[in-house]
């Protein structure tokens, strides 16, 4: 149970972070990110990426523009808002100490 | 081949397979459901639903097809996650997913109005679910409640209201205290099927068609009466809506009523107006032509009140004009007879018997009514009255057959000879002057004398498998000059030109239940202290 809730936690953290980084990259459609988040084995189903998403433009991380799509209605495109960017930068810093923490503290065990 | 549903999601639209409709309907349900306590929940949906809207068309254009079937619904499901994997990588830390507050009071079930074993709103069935037991059990204990002054009525409107209805798989297989689990989710379609196909068997064999009619007309009203109480606005309007629908509903059942109890049992009764102006031969369909004429309108005022208040469609173009060609023709045929019933009052008739009287021994002539009644052969038969009865029967209820208006009046006036003389003049109306006559002859009234005493029918009897044809009889008793009248409190009404009450008070005996009258030249004159009447007769006479 606790591990359980320790991966959740690390899991939902990271998740945050790819996103962010993914979108970073370019204007980028749902299923394209969920299409590379699957590929990393993040995320399994489309479905908790909306919630995210919708809640990441909420906090104002993201922006996102409407397309015409020649099959079915008009999608959603992210791109990440000025503030955003902010953020994954801080968040890349985050990332690479973790990186170092993580390392330091296990390569000890090996 | 297979039924197809047109659905619109979000502005598209896709032509899907019902059971892949049902699939996929209970699947955005439980969605919605899964994310209502979110402060986002209509933009997750709706992206959802766009989402899923997509998939729908590239899996269309890809193979070419027209028509989503239940395989591309599942697929799109399991790429999209259940409720179940939402839950796990839910990361909005939605409490729980079910935001009734009833659920999960007692163990594993969740309290929910069955919709799947429903005979009004469901509410039997789900407390049955609830509490693990056969809904029969419930039902007979509401079905009991309702005998203590209608408390069972009360709780289940009451829980009706406040119990909310399971509406996707997961609200049923929480109901029943199933997991939330692709294996449950297969076992209750499974067991959705299974209860299908038995519902079918058995609507085709033993069945009860009229508790299941029965059943879909509540139903149908409970349901529409459950979105009103779902929605707020107009409320007022509604609940005013609601009191006039229940009203003709009530008139409804009534006319239903009354109409079986005339055909079936013939329980209106012969002398009962109005049905006693109606010929026997017409009254069928008289009755039937009536209730058409006024059933319709109630039942239009009904299904129109329905439609405003619901927005349902329940009147079709065709059941309209149905219902007006019925209305037309029971408006016809009821004018028709009812023309015919009119025509028999055209013309009126009369003929008069002359009967001479006894001379009273002093003189006197006390004015009775009638307490008895004589009995016909019928009557007796009905009665179960013996031949060679040897006793009275005395009519003690004023009212007896008084349904009709009074047909009998006494006129006093100065006879010619020296002997009392009754005139009855009896009197009808009919279609012609025969008929008119034949009605007046159609007719009994009896009289009697016992020397002093004149006792007097209440009113003109019909003699039976005559209609009411306003038969009339006036009487004329002629009285010698000098002659008393002694009139009491009961014949009064029937007595025309003597005033009962001037004449107590002049005697100063307002007390006293009868008063005596004169005859002189100029006619009948209240009579003041002079006649001493033996109370002894008087007790007699009684």
């Amino acid at each position: 149970m606790i591990a359980e809730n320790t991966q959740t936690q690390m899991r939902k953290g990271i998740l945050e972070y790819c996103i962010l980084s993914i979108i970073a990259r370019d204007e980028t459609y749902a299923s394209d990110i969920i299409a590379e988040l699957k590929k990393a084995q993040l995320l399994v189903v489309e479905g908790t990426l909306y919630p995210l998403l919708t809640r990441l433009k909420n906090n104002g991380l993201l922006n996102y523009n409407w397309v015409e799509s020649t099959s079915g209605p008009p999608r959603k495109y992210y791109a990440l808002s000025d503030e955003g960017r902010k953020v994954l930068e801080q968040l890349d810093t985050t990332w690479h100490e973790l990186v170092f923490a993580v390392h330091t503290a296990i390569g000890k065990n090996n | 081949m297979n039924k197809t549903i047109i659905i619109n999601i979000n502005g598209i639209v896709f032509h899907i397979e019902e059971d892949a409709y049902e699939v996929l309907k209970s699947y955005i349900t439980d969605v919605k459901r899964h994310f209502l306590n979110s402060a986002d929940s209509l933009e997750i949906t709706t992206d959802i639903e766009n989402r899923i809207a997509e998939m729908f068309s590239e899996m269309l254009s890809r193979e070419n097809r027209q028509v989503i079937v239940e395989a591309d619904v599942k697929a799109v499901v399991n790429q999209m996650g259940t409720v179940e994997d939402f839950e796990h990588a839910d990361e909005d830390a939605i409490p729980n997913p079910h935001i009734n507050p009833f659920e999960h009071i007692g163990g594993t079930r969740a309290l929910f109005r069955d919709p799947d074993d429903h005979l009004v709103g469901g509410v039997c069935a789900g407390l049955g679910n609830y509490f693990n037991l056969s809904p029969v059990w419930m039902r007979l204990v509401f079905a009991l409640l309702m005998a203590f002054a209608g408390t069972g009525f009360v709780l289940y409107i009451i829980l009706w209201i406040v119990i909310p209805k399971a509406q996707s798989r997961a609200d049923r297989m929480a109901m029943k205290g199933q997991k939330l689990t692709l294996q449950g989710f297969k076992d209750n379609l499974e067991e959705e099927m299974s209860a299908v196909k038995d519902r079918m068997e058995s609507l085709k064999g033993e069945a009860k068609p009229f508790l299941y009619r029965l059943r879909d007309f509540i139903s149908e009203l409970f349901y529409h009466t459950g979105r009103f109480f779902g929605t707020t606005g107009k409320l007022l309007v509604k609940i005013f809506a609601i009191f006039i629908l229940i009203d003709c509903f009530l008139l409804a059942i009534t006319m239903i009523v009354i109409l079986a109890m005339i055909l079936f049992w013939n329980t209106a009764p012969d002398g009962m107006f109005p049905f006693s102006i109606v010929d026997n031969e017409y009254f069928g369909w008289i009755s039937v032509s009536i209730f058409g004429a006024l059933f319709i309108p109630v039942l239009a005022i009904i299904l129109l009140i329905l439609k405003a208040i619901f927005n349902t469609e329940s009147i079709t173009r065709s059941s309209a004009m149905v219902m007006l060609t019925v209305w037309l023709f029971a408006l016809g045929t009821g004018m028709y007879y009812g023309t015919k019933v009119a025509k028999g009052f055209r013309s009126v008739a009369s003929f008069t018997q002359t009967a001479p009287l006894l001379n009273s021994s002093n003189n006197t002539y006390y004015l009775k009514l009638n307490d008895i009644k004589y009995l016909t052969g019928e009557d007796s038969a009905r009665l179960d009255i013996k031949p060679g009865f040897k006793g009275t029967i005395n009519i003690d209820d004023e009212d007896f057959e008084m349904n009709e208006p009074q047909n009998m009046d006494i006129t006093i006036e100065k006879s010619d000879v020296a002997s009392p003389v009754l005139v009855q003049t009896y009197r009808a109306k009919g279609n012609s002057y025969q008929n008119a006559l034949y009605n007046a002859r159609g007719t009994r009234y009896q009289f009697t004398q016992q020397d002093s005493i004149l006792k007097f029918d209440r009113k003109l009897e019909r003699i039976s498998g005559t209609s009411w044809h306003d038969q009339e009889i006036h009487l004329v008793l002629k009285v010698p000059l000098n002659a008393v009248v002694v009139i009491d409190d009961e014949i009064n009404r029937y007595v025309y030109g003597v005033d009962l009450y001037r004449c107590k008070e002049d005697n100063k005996k307002d007390d006293q239940n009868w008063a005596a009258f004169k005859m002189t030249a100029n006619g009948l004159e209240c009579k003041v202290d002079t006649l001493v009447i033996k109370t002894d007769t008087l007790n007699r006479v009684k």
